[in-house]
């Protein structure tokens, strides 16, 4: 076949017309099958539980495709920045304060009614996305190392505990609330900071620099650290399984606020799966297998939990006592923190 | 007794008798033969390479601001300044360097003890030893890392090791430097080893047996023969080593702790964490020129160290005699002990691995025997999840090999055969991928992103693999090329053989071994490449290294050993297949 110029300029002249077409996106399009959600999410177990109650219904009632990009959170993070606009994710999963900056950035979307369960969510569990587990951050301790229980932060510069620590690298949700609870118990706060690295150098040389739980608990296995700061959901399922020693302290002056944040991208190319998707995260069986398998606390009030598993979680009177901290402040200044961190206390 | 080195004008006889003519190409009607067959790898580089890197270099000279700050064409030296005028990272650049030369140091003291063994092997023996060289780099790095986490852990093999010696135990062999070197050191090795087999194995026999009727032990002949032949091959292993130990961030950032840093770690913070592309390409481009230094000043060190190379006279080497008695007392020992402990560093975390896969831990990392299990293979089989990702790498790995050694021997033609304008600048150019930090392509990539993206994802990742591919591989080959006989070409043409008839008869056929070596080298580097694939790397589209990795930063189970162990499985029957085909020991040696 061959195709004479007056034939190739008038297709140019209609691929040009047609051209545009290919960048329009109906704005919640409904599902339809053959579409692709792509969630940002975190590996082993946290896979597992999805695949089980969001990715399976999910796939059998549009028959779509769910895909999952597995990874830390800095990964998915950096990777949503750099697509702002036009994303190739439908969701990322952050945390609480890397979740509200990228709602100010333009990078995620505000949480809103659209997604049913966001009427139960609890209030910490409305900004800056849908907060899906509530999961603080503690002190916790080899209970044969320590000669009195923990009860304050403070007691993480009594001497027996002088270079057993694995302080928890910085930037990380634990490393940020190693630093802002270290400011908070010793006269400083987001804003005066200098307190809380003046002291946590005073603690050096740390046993290790913990950067995973899996590095961490490994270290408490092989007795390389006797304290640390975690979170104490993963901890207890550590303790419980692998080493009764742990204990998850309560500190009297609370514990760091946590959550784990699903985020809807700003230009989601599948809105309505990505709404579907968060309201069966959200829903009574994923929040119980979620507090049953990792002991995640459900976000939501209209979650029953058995008995056996209450007082393992944090209820919703309980949210009110976790340490939160201005967030806006903890983001802006990260970059400083961080360099800070590497030269004074890692370095 | 006097020892002496090489005669003043040595030269490799044997290699030289049958190098090519390098004008062969020349001719009129051959003017466009060397660009053209030059075409298809630049073409490559510039389309996945050039872009990203321009991207990273733009960055770099751009004024502070937030991860969405608008770019300017006006260049700002802000980033570098604020690298220099910052002690910490001139203090981490000089302990990264240092952590590369000791690696390299670590590598060469390793190396040359197993491939001088490996070449006295009987000729059946040799393509097993080669396997066993091979294999580690079909695990994945992560993994790799943890098998000398569990080699160097509290209550991990060496500490269990001093127990049973009675001996105290070192509970801090890990998170240090240390720990990153032996780390590097196992991960590089086998490419150093490879190095120097080439070399060593190619030693003309008579300068050998010279050496040896003139009374020279077997240590002595090493120091002053087989040790200047095979600078060549050391230059090119040190070179390699230097520049992937200096831009590593995966192993230091698993075995360090965090307290050991590297430059690669403080650019993967800087990117990904702190979302300051700019400053991290300013740092990226700093690794860059230390690389490019260091490949210069390795390749100035090797021209002075190897004079005959270039037809000048070589200083005979003479070796005082309490040396010679020192060397012969030491060396026989030392070499046997050196030879078991390289095999222990490159076996011993795959046989750690290999247990594990095994082991009754709810944990990869955690170290000790618990009990026998089958329940990490029941459940790769179940969930299929790491099966889905082995088969994207193998296929990718598979895929990359044939589109490099597709693109790589015309390139490796035009390098030997040919002469044209702006060639030494293409070959230039064809090794930066090499000089360039791999984090720094990745850096370049995640800003490409949206681009990047709109490619089917298959075609993304293998165009950046065959990026990371090309280089080793036009080396490969250029050697491979550089060896053919031309006389076997000319006689077939005298015959009445045509350009095709050669090519398919003559030339593929003698290149064989070559082929099958850039091919293998290809395949292991794409098949284990993470760097920049984890930037890259889609929902549809992720590859087994990469998912290790992801699944490393939360949790990782000892699944990931199962499927390591299934693929060291499958390597060594493939390397048995391959065995039957080409020899193995052959394909690594020009």
């Amino acid at each position: 076949m061959t195709v004479s110029r007056r034939q190739f300029g008038k297709l140019v002249l209609g691929a040009g017309v047609m051209a545009p077409m290919g960048f329009v996106r109906r704005a919640t399009a409904a599902p339809k099958p053959g579409d692709q959600l792509v969630v940002g999410i975190w590996g082993g177990v946290q896979e597992r539980i999805v695949r089980e109650f969001c990715v399976a219904p999910l796939e059998a009632k549009y028959r779509c495709k769910v895909n999952l990009v597995l990874g830390g959170t800095p990964e998915r993070r950096a990777r949503a920045y750099a697509e702002r606009g036009r994303p190739s994710f439908d969701i990322v999963y952050l945390n609480i304060f890397e979740s509200r900056q990228a709602m100010k950035d333009g990078v995620t979307q505000a949480p809103g009614p659209q997604v049913p369960q966001f009427a139960h969510l609890a209030p910490i569990a409305k900004v800056g996305g849908y907060g899906v587990a509530i999961n603080p951050i503690t002190i916790i301790y080899d209970k044969r190392k320590a000669k009195k229980p923990i009860t304050s932060w403070k007691d993480l510069w009594n001497p027996e505990w002088r270079h057993r620590i694995a302080w928890p690298a910085y930037p990380s949700a634990e490393g940020a609330a190693g630093l802002l609870m270290t400011a908070k118990v010793w006269g400083g706060d987001e804003h005066h900071m200098d307190v809380a690295f003046d002291r946590i150098k005073a603690l050096k040389p740390f046993a290790a620099l913990s950067s995973s739980q899996d590095e961490l608990y490994q270290m408490f296995d092989t007795g390389v650290c006797d304290v640390a700061i975690e979170f104490g959901s993963l901890s207890r399922k550590y303790a419980e399984t692998r080493n009764p020693n742990l204990v998850i302290a309560t500190p009297m002056e609370g514990q760091a606020a946590a959550l784990n944040v699903a985020c809807i991208t700003q230009g989601a190319p599948n809105q309505k799966l990505a709404e579907e998707w968060i309201n069966l995260h959200l829903s009574e069986p994923c929040m119980l297998a979620y507090a049953r398998q990792t002991y995640y606390s459900p976000t939501v009030d209209n979650v029953t939990l058995p008995a056996d598993l209450k007082p393992k979680l944090i209820s919703s009177q309980d949210m009110g006592k976790l340490v939160a901290f201005d967030w806006d402040t903890v983001n802006k200044s990260q970059r400083q923190w961080a360099s800070r961190f590497n030269r004074e206390i890692a370095g | 007794m006097k020892h002496e080195g090489f005669p003043a004008k040595w030269k490799p006889v044997r290699r030289q008798e049958t190098r090519p003519k390098k004008d062969s190409g020349r001719g009129a009607g051959h003017a466009l033969l060397g660009p053209a067959l030059a075409a298809p790898a630049t073409l490559w580089l510039l389309l996945a390479f050039a872009a990203p890197v321009v991207v990273v270099l733009l960055l770099s000279f751009q004024p502070e601001g937030d991860a969405f700050a608008p770019l300017t064409l006006v260049p700002s030296l802000d980033q570098y300044k604020a690298i220099f005028a910052d002690p910490f990272y001139a203090r981490t650049l000089l302990k990264t360097t240092l952590l590369a030369l000791g690696v390299c140091l670590a590598s060469v003291v390793l190396a040359y003890p197993l491939a001088l063994w490996i070449v006295s092997l009987k000729a059946k023996w040799r393509p097993l030893a080669i396997a066993a060289v091979l294999t580690p780099l079909l695990v994945n790095v992560v993994v790799r890392s943890l098998g000398v986490e569990l080699l160097l852990a509290p209550d991990g093999l060496i500490n269990d090791l001093l127990g049973v010696l009675h001996l105290p135990k070192a509970p801090h062999l890990l998170y240090n430097y240390g720990a990153v070197g032996v780390g590097l050191a196992q991960a590089f090795l086998p490419f150093m080893v490879l190095a120097l087999y080439d070399v060593l194995q190619s030693a003309p026999p008579r300068v050998l047996e010279a050496a040896e009727s003139l009374g020279a032990s077997r240590p002595v002949r090493f120091f002053a023969v087989e040790l200047p032949l095979s600078l060549p091959g050391l230059r090119a292993g040190v070179t390699f080593v230097f520049l992937m130990a200096s831009t590593t961030y995966v192993s230091a950032r698993m075995l360090g702790g965090k307290i050991a840093w590297t430059t690669g770690m403080v650019v993967w913070q800087e990117v990904l964490e702190n979302l300051n592309a700019q400053f991290a390409s300013a740092l990226a481009m700093v690794m860059t020129v230390i690389a490019v230094a260091a490949s210069l000043i390795i390749a100035v060190a090797a021209r002075r160290l190897t004079p005959w190379l270039a037809q000048r006279p070589a200083r005979a080497l003479a070796l005082p005699r309490p040396v010679v008695a020192a060397i012969d007392a030491v060396l026989p020992v030392l070499s046997k002990v050196l030879v078991v402990l390289t095999l222990g560093l490159l076996l011993l975390p795959l046989a750690l691995v290999f247990v594990q896969s095994f082991n009754d831990v709810p944990q990869a990392a955690m170290a000790g025997f618990k009990g026998f299990t089958l329940r990490w293979y029941r459940q790769l089989f179940a969930s299929g999840l790491y099966l889905d990702s082995f088969w994207v790498s193998l296929k990718l790995a598979v895929a990359a090999a044939l589109v490099t050694v597709l693109i790589a021997t015309p390139a490796a033609f035009s390098l030997v055969r040919t002469r044209f304008f702006a060639q030494p600048l293409i070959a230039g150019f064809w090794l930066m991928p090499i000089s360039l930090p791999q984090i720094a392509i990745g850096v370049g990539m995640l800003r490409l992103l949206q681009v990047w993206t709109a490619l089917p994802a298959f075609v993304g990742l293998l165009a950046v693999h065959v990026t990371v591919t090309l280089p080793y591989c036009i080396g490969v080959l250029r050697a491979s090329v550089l060896g053919l006989d031309q006389s076997l070409e000319e006689a077939a043409a005298n015959l009445g053989a045509g350009p095709v008839r050669r090519l398919f008869l003559v030339i593929l056929p003698t290149l064989a071994p070559g082929l099958a070596a850039a091919g293998i080298m290809a395949m292991l580097l794409s098949f284990e490449e993470v760097t920049i694939t984890s930037f890259l790397t889609t929902a549809r589209m992720t590859t087994l290294p990469v998912r290790i990795y992801a699944e490393a930063s939360y949790s990782l189970e000892p699944t990931v050993f199962a499927v390591s162990t299934l693929m060291i499985v499958l390597t060594v029957l493939a390397m048995v297949g391959l065995g039957k085909l080409v020899r193995l020991d052959k394909v690594f040696a020009r």
